[in-house]
């Protein structure tokens, strides 16, 4: 074997704003906004998925329950995003240790638990902004009112007529959304959240780390 | 253009004076001011006639001024069916009359009030019903009569939008009710949205006097400061459905060209005001003969003049106050009949326009006459949600039954009652309060005030000036049976015109009540439906959202020249100019195929080999670490469904492939047969179809091109056929390489981590480039795959292909205890009749013939050719068909018919494949 000694170099399916930079051998965006809307390309978030059973004791254990979304102690950010299934979002190159975690945390739930690293397999974008909800309403049906999604909600939904599961997660106290879906349809769904957003002044920014 | 009819600004008045507007009209050139409806700012430079009339081509003028004017609909450029009396004038509209030839003057079409005694009720069926024969040229003669104007099949008017919204109280309605209605409910801590059809909040108001237009600031100023009610203008609510899901049409929005709100309300409260109805008299639809509403609304929201010398036939304050106002805007006033003291009104005349009115006790010469005869109740939405309105007959229309209004449906204003302006406000401050907390607390009737009943004077007249249905026609539905409210309306389609009986209906069944001799309240309402207002078909369909599909490989494919293939959601890359010579490639050395879109399951548990022997018809207990297993699934009724490679990764963990198109079927399959009937079996399935990029290297040089990019043992001993490996691919880890394929070639299936797609993949050309590697497409691939007689399911099986018709029987392993579909593929396997998939060799080898032409035999279709192309191995072409089992024998000659006609012969094969039956090329 020869193998090439070029860098592996991560690209996510959604075309970098230019300027681009690498980080953590991911190529992204440098672009910075300060509008008040803007959407960015979170992909390079490492993604984990945990799976158990429903109401089973791995869910005691993880401490999240379907539909909500918590922060814990690492600045990870759980989301239970079925039942009996969890997706883990932390830092940018962090899924293995990610996955080893919670591997270790959930081995002695007594039932089988898998911990896969969906990474790759997940498009991600982050639309925050006061009119993000408002955005959102022209390609989504749910009601996205605090009353009904607060801070902390997760669901599954059409965006768009794509599958797409969603994460309220504000930002210092900014209406801030958390959208991922198939990786594949990731710029499908970058471009309409981009097209709804655009009627109040939407910008593309560049993922900070 | 001069405005001779252009009053004195008007306290009210919308236009903007100093901004001036050109626009044409049917050629002319014509000029009005911002604010300005199109048929406004015409009538105030003396235009009287908009448009012909839907049968009689009659001339037609403004009747109420407002959206649902039925003589105001024009061609505006290339959109036709414009609301001329509602759609806001911009500068350089072209403006055209519809439905006229060869002018809006001199109409030829008018001939036909000449033979209007053969165009009565139902003159379609009785007229061109015989002989059956003759329809298509009657109907190719009547086309060119229909209404309506035309439009460009490239007309653009830009995107057709979609919104959602949620809401604690939606008020239909802007006027004082409505709007008092929303800031009662925002006050009491509910978010509000507050929908008007005009283009501002207020209702009546706006054309009031000064005291309704104090009332009008103090509210409008008070909703725009309730940060809770959100206003939407040009709106309409067109439909109410379950569960107070409600929509809305958003005439105006920015951006795009109509919006449609799809609203969820806990409570509606329906406040639209009421309707003023025309009187039925002949003459009735002379241009200058107008509603009260229509006269006050172009005095005050426009300061246009409506006419010079007035007549007046009131039966209530609307009429005085409209008689008020052309007092005030300097028309002559030649007569005032008011109905409240028996005065009659029995017929007017004119050509072109109105010039004089005969009432009961005095003809006098008039180029208007105000009607003000009473109202008509849109209790639309109410009875959308299952309210069936009663009439009154003191009050001379029909009211929404409240006890009967489900939960969280609210009436208020004009619709529920009369009163003051005060009263109707408080009424609706009440209902706004309960609506809030969707409750009936607090709210109490409101009285009907007396009104005299009027429909129709002692002449015919029309009944409903969109259809052009008479008095006349109405008498003659109901002598011939047709004598029920929706009857009549069918059989005359009076209120079936684009103002939706909102003028005709209650006129419609008093005068079917009269001919039948039953009250208005037996004969009872026609049915409300959906859409209350008109909607563009635009408008319904909405934006196309239709996700696409790109591979972490797309930017290379784009660069490089590939044609798109679109396969479901899937762009793939068909071919990249010469699939042949990718053919060839990949024969005789080495090519690389995008394969990202092959459904990939990651299987974990220990029941997973379960799993696979349920849903695989071939075994799967043994299959050892390592090792790969091509499987076929069929559904319970025996019928092919899906098929692909499972490899086992670990002692608990298998990675399954299924085929692109079948990928999300085969997930909801796994998990509907592991919750629905093995809950108890541990296993957990993730789609990771896209979390890798797949890259197929095939070619008898692939193992040569993988060595120099992986360190995995490539050894023929150590990494042989149907195995697979997890390793390290240009530097990038957790790669999964399975030694498989789908060409015959040597081959190997590369998975690896989705973001790393575009430097493996470039990496392999680049590490490749002395070897000749060079990417093949999907083209390349069907004609490899039908050399080497690999079946895809769909195209060479179809719905009720089963097993052993799809060439499966070395796979399905009936002595297996059970799996899907088994009982359904043993009845099939005991059988002999059933079709078979065989190769064929077309006798003359430089015929191709299309997929799906047809076998046949002694008059009969045995078989069908599922898949054909020309080899560009064997340089002939090569057919995979499903034929009948007595034909099916290798060596039998077979006649395939082509689509031109022709029939061709063609032989069945010994098997299969025509490349390497004997798979030695794969297995090197």
């Amino acid at each position: 074997m020869s193998e090439p000694d070029k860098k592996p170099l991560a690209r996510s399916p959604i075309a970098p704003a230019l300027p681009v930079r690498v980080v953590d051998g991911w190529e992204v965006s440098a672009a910075r906004s300060a509008a008040p809307l803007t959407l960015t390309d979170v992909t390079p978030l490492a993604k984990v998925s945990v799976k158990a059973s429903a109401r089973g004791p791995a869910e005691t254990t993880i401490g999240v329950r379907f539909g909500r979304a918590r922060r814990i102690d690492a600045g990870d950010l759980v989301v239970g995003s079925g039942p009996g299934e969890w997706l883990v979002i932390g830092g940018i190159g962090s899924a293995p240790a990610m996955t080893e975690h919670w591997r270790a945390t959930t081995a002695g739930a007594g039932e089988l638990v898998t911990v896969l690293d969906l990474t790759h397999g997940r498009a991600m974008l982050r639309l925050t902004g006061a009119h993000a909800a408002d955005a959102l309403s022209t390609i989504c049906a749910i009601d996205l009112r605090d009353s009904v999604t607060p801070d902390g909600t997760a669901f599954r939904s059409s965006m768009a007529a794509l599958v797409t599961d969603v994460v309220r997660d504000d930002v210092g106290g900014v209406r801030s959304y958390l959208l991922h879906c198939e990786r594949s349809s990731g710029q499908y769904l970058f471009d309409a959240v981009l097209q709804a957003g655009a009627a109040f002044g939407v910008e593309v920014c560049g993922l900070t780390t | 253009m001069t405005a001779p009819m252009r009053l004195p600004s008007q306290p009210g008045e919308v236009i903007d004076r100093t901004v001036p507007l050109m626009f044409g009209w049917n050629g002319r050139a014509a000029s009005g001011y911002a604010g300005d409806t199109i048929t406004s700012a015409l009538a105030a430079s003396g235009e009287r006639v908009f448009s012909r009339s839907f049968k009689y081509h009659r001339p037609r003028g403004i009747l109420t001024a407002a959206f649902d004017d039925p003589g105001c609909t024009v061609q505006v450029g290339d959109e036709p069916n414009v609301r001329a009396a509602h759609r806001r004038l911009a500068a350089g509209m072209d403006v055209r009359a519809e439905n006229a030839w060869p002018s809006l003057k001199y109409d030829v079409k008018a001939a036909n009030q000449l033979v209007g005694r053969f165009l009565g009720a139902g003159f379609y069926y009785k007229t061109f019903i015989s002989p059956q024969r003759l329809w298509p040229a009657y109907e190719s003669v009547l086309r060119r009569f229909s209404a309506g104007g035309s439009m460009s099949v490239d007309a653009r008017r830009g995107d057709y939008d979609k919104r959602y919204v949620h809401v604690d109280v939606l008020v239909a309605g802007g006027g004082p009710a409505g709007m008092a209605a929303a800031l009662a409910a925002a006050d009491a801590g509910a978010s509000v949205l507050l929908v008007e059809q005009e283009y501002d909040l207020g209702g009546h108001l706006r054309y009031g006097g000064a005291a309704e237009l104090a009332t009008l600031r103090e509210l409008r100023d008070r909703v725009a400061a309730a940060d809770a009610i959100e206003v939407l203008t040009d709106s309409v609510a067109i439909g109410r459905y379950e569960d107070n899901w409600i929509a809305v049409m958003q005439r105006t929005a920015a951006g795009v060209a109509e919006r449609l709100v799809k609203a969820r309300a806990r409570s509606l409260v329906v406040a639209p005001g009421l309707i003023e109805r025309p009187y039925v008299f002949a003459g009735n639809d002379l241009p200058g003969v107008m509603l009260s509403t229509g006269v006050r609304r172009l005095i005050n929201l426009y300061a246009v003049k409506p006419g010079l010398r007035a007549a007046a036939f009131i039966a209530n304050e609307a009429g005085d106050a409209a008689v008020e106002d052309l007092r005030r805007a300097g028309v002559q006033i030649a007569h005032v009949a008011d109905a409240r003291r028996g005065t009659g009104l029995v017929h007017a005349t004119g050509r072109g326009g109105l010039r004089s009115v005969r009432f009961s006790d005095r003809t006098v010469e008039a180029d208007l006459l105000v009607t003000a005869v009473g109202w008509t109740a849109p209790t639309a939405l109410a009875s959308m949600a299952g309210d069936r309105p009663e009439f009154d007959p003191g009050a001379a229309r029909f009211f929404p039954t409240v006890a009967e209004l489900p939960g969280g449906i609210y009436c208020t204003g004009g619709l529920a009652g009369d009163g003051s302006l005060d009263e109707l406000v408080g009424h609706a401050t009440a209902v706004g309060r309960a609506a809030a907390t969707r409750s009936r607390v607090g709210v109490a009737p409101l009285p009907h005030d007396p009104h005299p009943a009027l429909f129709h004077g002692p002449t015919d007249g029309f009944v409903d000036l969109c259809e052009d249905v008479t008095s006349k026609d109405l008498a003659t539905a109901v002598a011939e049976g047709y004598d029920g409210a929706e009857l009549a309306k069918r059989y005359t389609t009076s209120t079936m015109g684009p103002t939706q009986g909102k003028l005709e209906v209650v006129n419609t069944i008093a005068m079917i009540a009269e001919l039948t001799g039953r009250g208005i309240a037996e004969t009872g309402t026609t049915t409300w439906r959906p859409p209350y207002a008109p909607v563009t078909l635009g408008a319904l369909a909405g934006r196309t959202f239709e996700p696409v599909r790109y591979s972490p490989m797309q930017p290379w494919h784009s660069a490089h020249g590939a044609k798109p293939l679109v396969a479901g959601a899937w762009i793939r890359p068909d071919h990249y100019g010469d699939p042949a010579a990718e053919v060839r490639a990949v024969r005789s050395g080495v090519g690389i195929i995008d394969v990202t879109p092959i459904g990939k399951l990651d299987l974990q548990g220990p029941d997973v080999a379960k799993l696979l022997n349920l849903l695989y018809v071939n075994k799967w207990s043994k299959l050892g670490i390592g090792r790969v297993r091509y499987g076929a699934m069929c559904a319970d009724d025996g019928v092919v469904f899906d098929d692909g490679v499972t490899g086992r990764l670990a002692e608990d963990h298998y990675l399954m492939s299924t085929t692109s198109s079948g990928a999300a079927a085969v997930w909801e399959w796994v998990e509907n047969w592991l919750q629905t009937e093995h809950p108890e079996w541990a296993v957990h399935v993730t789609p990771v179809t896209t979390s890798y990029a797949s890259i197929n290297v095939a070619g008898p040089k692939s193992r040569e091109l993988i060595a120099r990019v992986t360190d995995v043992d490539l050894s023929p001993d150590d990494f042989g056929y149907m195995h697979v490996r997890t390793g390290r691919v240009a530097g990038v880890e957790d790669s999964v390489l399975w030694r498989i394929g789908f060409t015959g070639e040597l081959s190997y299936e590369l998975h690896v981590p989705g973001a790393f797609g575009l430097h493996v993949w470039e990496t392999l050309l680049r590490e490749g480039a002395d070897l000749g590697v060079r990417a093949f497409g999907v083209e390349a691939q069907r004609i490899l795959r039908l050399e080497k007689g690999h079946l895809i399911v769909g195209q060479d099986t179809d719905g009720l292909t089963r097993g052993f018709s799809a060439g499966l029987d070395w796979a399905i392993k009936l002595d297996k205890d059970d799996f899907v579909g088994k009982p359904e593929l043993v009845w099939q396997g005991e059988r002999s009749d059933h079709p078979r998939l065989v190769g064929l060799a077309t006798v003359d080898p430089q015929l191709v013939p299309p997929e799906a032409s047809q076998i046949v035999a002694g008059g009969e279709i045995v078989g069908r050719v599922t898949s054909s192309r020309m080899s560009p191995t064997l340089r002939r072409s090569v057919c995979l068909a499903q034929l009948a089992d007595r034909l099916a024998r290798p060596g039998t000659t077979v006649n395939v018919r082509l689509p031109d006609g022709r029939t061709i012969q063609a032989r069945v094969t010994d098997g299969l494949a025509a490349v390497d039956p004997d798979g030695k090329r794969m297995r090197v």
